[in-house]
């Protein structure tokens, strides 16, 4: 299998106090491999949102490399980042505030499009919007909608029809479902499912539910305290977890 | 059997008041929680379950309003007691007192500006159950040390941006608690919280409504934390009661399709299947007025009956009851 991120090492700290520092990503390596689901799994805190940020260098490493495709991403500057950011995109864990509220849904989605300058007409853009709609299964009528206007789950939908209108090739969930009500969370989870078949994506899925990560992802890594402690394919990880900490985890989920 | 009933929500009905229309939000809903026992209410959001809670100790936002039934409260001291007719004075010595309520989001119900110990003195003297001040101070600090918090005296002192959710929702379960009230309303308490420090939560709530003979009424989106805490579940949608089972009634023989709905479309660790089951299209409007079954139109076994009359809640087995023509055998 061909790795698309491969990470060595890293570390991150964030400054707390006058001297004082908090080691919130500590000796990190990981590998995503092409078109696997990978889950990060931990409770608040130990660091997995920091970890997502670090892969998509949304922020800097203080030690370390990560490779993207076998190039090493972390020295670039912001503009020889630009090609690879168009690979990697988010959806985020609000819908309700990850959005522009004074933006239609059209706009919205063609924002990224117009950005990369993906099409070079109009009508172009609309069609692939069009096509993007279809695929989250929201209504055409959508287009001319605001945030506002949708619930819960259909926000998240138009979030995600956002990130894979560029066709990326890391799709990262920070917590995608963990706002949503069973029934919708379902709804996307089926969504995302299938969207990873039909475009062959790869995802990095942040969750700290374990039943909704035993659902979605191929691999496992639990995280504590900065540091993975465990990874496994899914399977295995929750038939046999191996690690004390992932045995807790698992313990703790209520009504198992 | 209606002496042991702490509290009888009977054909409750709730709604927002406008100036041309009233929309209703709770349909004439009847919920029993009896001395001691666990009861949880479950149902998607927008279904009207925390305006059920609110209603009770009548913290209803200021558009809703309770348009019908009552709400019978009874206690050994003052009898009977219909909540929603007390006057807002008599109804604040209840609250605190004799009904709690602990919220969802532990770091905007407490106050920022004001250390933690204070607050949760500041429940006792207002309700004038210990005036004296040390006194007041000591049984913070035992309660603090029984929802185990660990160095109870030192977290006194503790502001709230210094606490963890976890600890934050401690301390609310503490306030809540520290007049020994006689029920105990948690509207998502564990929502915004990890899955271990979920745990805790509900083995705390669990043990101390046990110590305590306190009952509690759980609100939550969450069938595991049904499963582990209650003895009883109301599933509500759309402002009604479609199924109330004993618990382990009702996740062994699930008879409503939108009870079975929800069940099914949790993941569960350990099977893993293609697809999650989805119950079909959305919630729908509450303004359109519908003579049928409210459920009809996303139920995957509808029948001619389910389009034209609505169903009446009827009891199916021992304390299992449920509002569905099919159930009926029809």
């Amino acid at each position: 299998m061909q790795t698309l991120i491969s990470a060595r090492n890293i570390k991150k700290s964030f400054r707390i106090g006058r001297k004082k520092r908090f080691l919130a990503v500590n000796d990190v390596s990981l590998d995503i491999f092409k078109g696997e689901t990978l889950a990060l799994v931990g409770e608040s805190g130990s660091g997995k949102s920091t970890l997502a940020k670090l892969l998509m260098r949304l922020i800097k490493a203080d030690e370390g490399s990560i490779a993207f495709e076998g190039q090493e991403i972390e020295e670039l500057s912001e503009k020889e980042m630009l090609p690879f950011r168009r690979e990697m995109q988010l959806v985020f864990q609000d819908p309700a505030s990850s959005l522009d509220p004074r933006m239609n849904v059209r706009d919205i989605i063609a924002e990224p499009l117009e950005t990369w300058k993906v099409y070079d007409s109009r009508e172009k853009t609309d069609e692939r919007i069009m096509e993007l709609l279809d695929m989250v299964e929201l209504k055409e009528d959508s287009l001319k909608r605001y945030p506002r206007q949708f619930s819960g789950g259909q926000r998240q939908r138009i979030s995600i029809a956002r990130a894979i209108a560029v066709n990326p090739k890391l799709l990262v969930c920070d917590e995608s479902v963990s706002a949503l009500d069973v029934c919708v969370q379902a709804q996307i989870l089926n969504l995302l499912k299938k969207l990873k078949q039909e475009m062959d994506l790869t995802c990095l899925f942040i969750s700290h539910d374990l039943s909704v990560v035993s659902f979605i992802a191929d691999r496992v890594c639990v995280m504590k305290d900065g540091e993975i402690c465990e990874t496994a394919p899914g399977e295995k990880l929750f038939k046999s977890p191996e690690h004390e900490y992932t045995r807790y985890l698992l313990s703790s989920i209520p009504g198992q | 059997m209606s002496e042991d009933l702490l509290l009888e929500l009977r054909d409750l009905s709730v709604s927002i008041v406008g100036k041309k229309e009233t929309l209703p939000i709770v349909k004439g809903i009847d919920l029993h929680i009896p001395r001691g026992s666990i009861v949880g209410l479950v149902g998607e959001s927008g279904c009207g379950k925390s305006m059920t809670a609110k209603s009770i100790n009548n913290i209803l936002p200021p558009f809703a309003r309770v348009t019908g039934g009552s709400i019978i409260w009874r206690t050994e001291a003052s009898g009977e007691v219909d909540l929603a007719l007390l006057k807002e004075k008599e109804m604040r010595k209840k609250c605190g007192t004799e009904i709690a309520m602990v919220f969802q989001e532990p770091m905007t119900s407490l106050n920022p500006l004001m250390q933690v110990g204070e607050q949760i003195k500041e429940v006792l003297t207002i309700h004038g159950v210990e005036r004296d001040n040390k006194k007041a101070k000591d049984r913070v600090i035992e309660m603090l040390s029984k929802v185990g918090i660990a160095e109870p005296a030192l977290r006194y002192n503790a502001w709230p941006h210094e606490l963890s959710g976890g600890m934050r929702q401690r301390v609310m379960i503490a306030m809540a608690m520290i007049c020994q009230p006689k029920l105990l309303i948690a509207d998502e308490p564990t929502t915004a919280l990890d899955v271990t420090i979920e745990a805790q939560i509900l083995s705390l709530i669990k043990e101390l409504c046990r110590n305590n003979s306190m009952s509690a009424l759980v609100i939550t989106h969450n069938m595991g934390v049904v499963s582990t805490l209650c003895d009883y579940v109301y599933v509500m949608y759309l402002g009604s009661v479609v199924e109330s089972a004993p618990v382990k009634e009702l996740f062994n023989n699930p008879c409503h399709p939108y009870t079975r709905g929800l069940l099914s479309s949790i993941p569960h660790v350990g099977d893993n299947p293609e697809f999650l089951h989805t119950i079909p299209g959305n919630v729908p409007d509450m303004k359109k007025h519908f003579k049928g079954c409210d459920f009809c139109l996303r139920c995957s076994d509808d029948i001619k009956q389910c389009f034209f009359e609505k169903p009446a809640l009827t009891e199916t087995g021992a304390g299992h009851f449920v509002r569905c023509h099919r159930s009926l055998g029809a």
